[in-house]
């Protein structure tokens, strides 16, 4: 009975977090007469909404631009993550508590304070409008580099000293034998901050004007608030459906690895 | 050779490879801050040369009703928000740390919308509060009862922003949870059983203690949250109904970019951030005393 | 945000495996593929020695067509000076734009998009050329304009800085059949008979206790230049022709105001606009009686009506008490050349290009919005365009009585704050007009002084 109770719960919760998805997916194909039906049933399937945001907006265009933005960011993230969290964490020089020090403080400013002047920056950069707008002010995390730093920390010294003694720079040190120890630590960097800059779009909103540089979460709100969907709601939501695929495509990739490798390793609550 | 000569000695690569973050902290933290702080004293709408107003901007602040408006709809949202998010998360917390069949994907599912985008989770939202052909009215019709005025109403708007916001975020708080049930050591549970504990003791004696820490957690993470929000009324309602909508970043956002008062707007963004700073920080002491 | 979480979820993840980056590794790569493979490649026309003049236009359709239409044809005759076409960068407004683009130095040669209300920071940032300058300047602007209309473009320092090109008159659109049945047999002039109509026309259809067709709709956000298209037109139609400032000072608060704001209450409260946010397009669905709006609509509805859908064209409802020629908001676009360019001769030359009567022509035809031209109804040159199409002929009929802005730097603001009490007032109810009106304008004139200070 009890059993039964926590199953129904739990049943409840996943209809209330999973129906509005299903929902959304389904009401995409349907015309825009029957769209405010909430049930799942598609009478006649069309496509049309897909079409008008095919023709309408360059959709295809913009999940290239964030692909490349987040795949640029993330890259950039994890390789300066990792360069600056190795100097942090296993070399002796006089500035190092201070710049330690620095990053613990970055990392507490609200973005608020720091918004208006970043963009500031990139109009006198005269980067309003280029891809460098949306890459350089996120290529170096301070999350990342106290992630990597403290997985560094824990990398045997022994490691280092037979490297130094083969006549390895600490560049080497890093990419030969550091890197190669690190992929967990890389994931969870590469996933956040692949995460946070596809997501993100009140900062592309601000520099990005040109449709063909902009970001799919930019390109869907502008579609959606603007007049370019004509007050329409297949194809708004047909735009959003495009824009939640590949995240939640990707998500089933992890998501699928996540359940089995509970089952394998038979890590239960 | 002698570049590597120059790379062995640890010091040397020590300052080379931090170098990077230096120039990042120069550019782009340092420089915005202290730029920042020389907007909030001056008048600019980066067009036309920066005129220094002495202490203006913050005169101008104390006798803004929509900033308070701002402030106070932040308060409501977050009133509304972070004891929803900790009821929700909790309750799912814990059925999900019994000995249940298909956790991971009740725990995949839980956790979706926090992984979509804001914007997906507000155009697909905006259409479930149509006032007249959404699906939450079409129901509550077809339940014979009456429509809510969601997005329309001003005492209605924001917190169906707040519930919202519950729905998307409330994936990961339970996972935060989740975490924190799982450190609590058994043994004291069975303690507590010999003592003849009942269930509602054990949750409130042991559990609720126990997850202190992923309480405060929830707690400031909602609290940035609050003071961050921007795309789901700028999309939803552009701040009204009757200024009720209107964010803390939604009034930076139209200050700066509508009206072209840069220095005002820094002058608003800093206020919030110390806000925030003030809040958080209240909001430990209180939570940690406990 | 997610940072903490993200970190536990994948130390779960242990042991990592090389085939889960495999596998990661492999989906980005086929996801980056397939998107490769369609994305376009961007215009890749880059020859040498030769001028250019890059030229932004509106981003709408209709008038992205006419653009290349004629940007065509100039690069056709003029083989030395091309001109590169470009639809301002979509976004909010194009002010927003345009001031980033000044402040970071990208402005185009040429902008024919320019909205007199923000003209002044834009003058004041000495990102415009000044057009007087041109010798056949004035010879050019009094064969097409009449003196005072031109006047009025006027800027504070005696200069000026923007061709007139076309304006786009807010009338009232209205759906033929929906009246008939109604058995309202002419368009509403007046208030009263506006909300006697309205009274007969909103209703509930399917009896569910809550009407589905109604005499209006507009866009209830809080939006500054939403007021553009309903207070501001009333307005100037109730106060014949005035706008927000005479002489300098803010005139708001006065008896015409209070007027609209009552009016515009009444609309709201005997529920004949409708506060939720309508989807689709409900003028053409025909459950919505009434439009405001300027002459682009006329093609719009050409494009996308039903084969049944009859409409007809009014100047907007004025007070019951007013007498005289009905105004209206006539939202000017203008032409500007901007000091980045290099070459501001051929830009000037390319502007009269575009303003000659042939172009005025296509603009008319392609995109249904009126060029600002004296004589433009009786002109034998415009005479055939004006017969075949009657409705754009009352849009032309009514140019001549239209107003634009004030060019203040605060408009922006002045109309937040009218949003702001038209919403208290209007929409919700919670606000006297007289109050509305006067808090308005009170907080207008707080907000300016602060700007001065």
């Amino acid at each position: 009975m009890k059993k039964f109770v926590v199953y129904l719960v739990l049943i409840v919760g996943g209809v209330i977090f999973f129906y509005p998805f299903l929902w959304m997916i389904m009401a995409t194909f349907r015309s825009e007469i029957d769209i405010g039906y909430p049930g799942l049933f598609v009478k006649s399937l069309t496509l049309h909404n897909y079409e008008i945001v095919f023709k309408r907006i360059p959709i295809l265009r913009a999940l290239f631009n964030s692909l490349f933005v987040s795949l640029s960011v993330t890259a950039s993230v994890i390789f300066f993550g990792s360069v600056v969290g190795y100097a942090l964490s296993r070399l002796k020089f006089k500035i190092k508590g201070l710049i330690l020090g620095v990053i613990l403080f970055t990392m507490v400013i609200p973005f608020q304070i720091t918004l208006i002047p970043m963009y500031i920056l990139m109009v006198k950069f005269g980067w309003v409008d280029t891809y460098l707008a949306l890459i350089v002010p996120g290529m170096i995390s301070s999350f990342g580099i106290l992630l990597f730093r403290q997985f560094f920390l824990d990398i045997p010294q022994d490691l280092i000293d037979a490297a130094r003694i083969d006549g390895c720079n600490d560049f080497q040190i890093l990419f030969k034998i550091f890197l190669p120890l690190s992929k967990p630590v890389m994931i969870t960097v590469g996933i956040f901050s692949f995460m946070a800059t596809w997501n993100d779009v009140l900062w592309p909103m601000l520099v990005i004007r040109t449709r063909e540089l902009m970001t799919m979460p930019q390109l869907v709100t502008l579609f959606s608030i603007g007049g370019e969907a004509e007050g329409q709601l297949g194809p708004q939501l047909a735009a959003t459906t495009l824009l939640a695929l590949p995240i939640v495509v990707a998500y089933a990739f992890f998501q699928r690895y996540f359940i089995e490798s509970m089952a394998t390793t038979g890590l239960k609550g | 050779m002698r570049k590597t000569g120059f790379l062995l000695k640890e010091e040397h690569s020590g300052y080379l490879m931090s170098l990077p973050y230096v120039v990042y902290f120069c550019l782009f933290v340092a420089f915005p801050l202290i730029f920042s702080f020389i907007l909030v004293f001056h008048r600019w709408n980066i067009i036309t040369p920066m005129e220094f107003i002495g202490l203006g901007n913050f005169e101008r602040l104390f006798h803004d009703v929509q900033f308070f408006k701002a402030l106070r709809n932040t308060v409501i949202f977050l009133l509304i928000h972070i004891p929803l998010q900790i009821v929700v998360a909790l309750l799912f917390a814990t059925l999900l740390s019994q000995q249940i069949k298909a956790k991971g994907l009740f725990r995949a599912i839980y956790f979706m919308p926090v992984i979509v985008s804001g914007v997906v989770v507000t155009i697909l939202w905006m259409q479930l509060y149509n006032y007249d052909a959404g699906i939450l009215n079409v129901l509550l019709s077809k339940l014979g009862l009456k429509r809510v005025p969601w997005l329309i109403s001003p005492s209605w708007a924001m917190p169906s922003i707040a519930i919202m916001a519950t729905w998307k975020n409330v994936g990961l708080y339970i996972v935060i949870f989740l975490v924190g049930l799982q450190n609590i050591p058994g043994y004291l549970y069975e303690a507590a059983e010999i003592d003849g504990a009942s269930g509602l003791q054990k949750f409130f004696y042991i559990t609720l203690p126990s997850l202190n820490s992923a309480m405060v957690l929830v707690i400031i993470l909602s609290t940035i949250g609050g003071f961050s929000l921007f795309i789901e009324p700028f999309v939803m309602t552009g701040g009204g109904p009757m200024n009720s909508t209107l964010s803390a970043m939604l009034y930076i956002y139209n200050q700066a970019f509508y009206f072209g008062h840069m220095g005002y707007a820094a002058t608003l963004g800093f206020s919030f951030a110390m806000i925030v700073f003030v809040v958080i920080i209240i909001q430990r002491k209180i939570v940690e005393r406990k | 945000m997610f940072i903490v979480f993200l970190c536990d979820l994948v130390y779960n993840l242990n042991p990592i495996s090389d085939s889960l980056i495999k596998r990661t590794m492999l989906f980005l790569s086929v996801l980056l593929f397939v998107v490769g493979c369609v994305r376009d490649v961007g215009d890749s026309t880059s020859e040498v020695n030769e001028v250019y003049l890059t030229y932004w236009c509106s981003p709408n359709q209709q008038e992205i067509e006419l653009a290349q239409k004629v940007v065509e044809i100039w690069n056709d005759e003029h083989d030395s000076v091309k001109v590169r076409l470009q639809p301002i960068p979509a976004s909010q407004s194009s002010e927003e734009v345009l001031l980033a683009a000044i402040a970071g130095g990208t402005t185009p040669d040429i902008c024919s998009n320019m909205w007199p209300g923000a003209m002044s920071d834009f003058i004041k940032a000495g990102g415009l050329v000044c057009l007087d300058t041109f010798p056949d300047f004035y010879d050019v602007m009094l064969s097409r304009v009449p003196d005072d209309l031109l006047e009025s473009f006027r800027a504070e320092d005696g200069h000026f800085y923007q061709v007139p090109w076309k304006c786009n008159p807010v009338m009232m659109v209205y759906n033929v059949k929906l009246f008939k049945e109604a058995g309202i047999e002419k368009p509403p002039a007046t208030y009263s008979e506006f909300l006697a109509a309205a009274r007969k026309i909103s209703k509930d259809i399917d009896g569910d206790g809550k009407p589905d067709r109604w005499m209006g709709y507009r866009d209830i956000k809080p939006i500054w230049w939403q007021r553009l298209f309903d207070f501001y037109p009333f307005y100037i139609a109730a106060t014949g022709g005035g706008t927000l400032f005479k002489k300098g000072k803010l005139i708001l608060n006065n008896p015409a105001a209070v007027k609209v704001f009552s009016f515009f209450q009444r609309l709201y409260m005997e529920n004949y606009f409708p506060r939720s946010t309508l989807q689709g397009d409900q003028f053409l669905a025909g459950n919505i009686a009434v439009q405001f709006s300027g002459t682009w609509i006329v093609s719009y509805i050409e494009r996308f009506k039903r084969e049944d859908f009859e409409y007809d064209i009014a100047p907007v409802p004025v007070p019951d008490d007013y007498r005289g020629p009905v105004y209206t908001y006539g939202d000017p676009k203008n032409i500007s050349i901007f000091s980045t360019t290099h070459y501001p001769g051929y830009a000037w030359e390319f502007v009269k290009f575009l303003i000659s009567k042939a172009n005025d022509l296509a603009l008319l035809r392609k995109c249904t919005q009126i060029p600002v031209r004296k004589d433009l109804v009786t002109d034998e040159y415009f005479k055939e365009y004006f017969k075949e199409n009657p409705k754009i002929r009352k849009f032309a009929e009514q140019a001549p009585y239209t107003r634009g802005v004030d060019g203040v730097p605060d408009l922006k603001e002045i109309f937040h704050i009218v949003s702001l009490e038209y919403e208290a007032c209007c929409i919700y109810g919670v606000k006297e007009p007289g109050k509305a009106v006067q808090d308005a304008e009170r907080n207008a004139k707080v907000v300016m002084e602060w700007n001065r200070q």
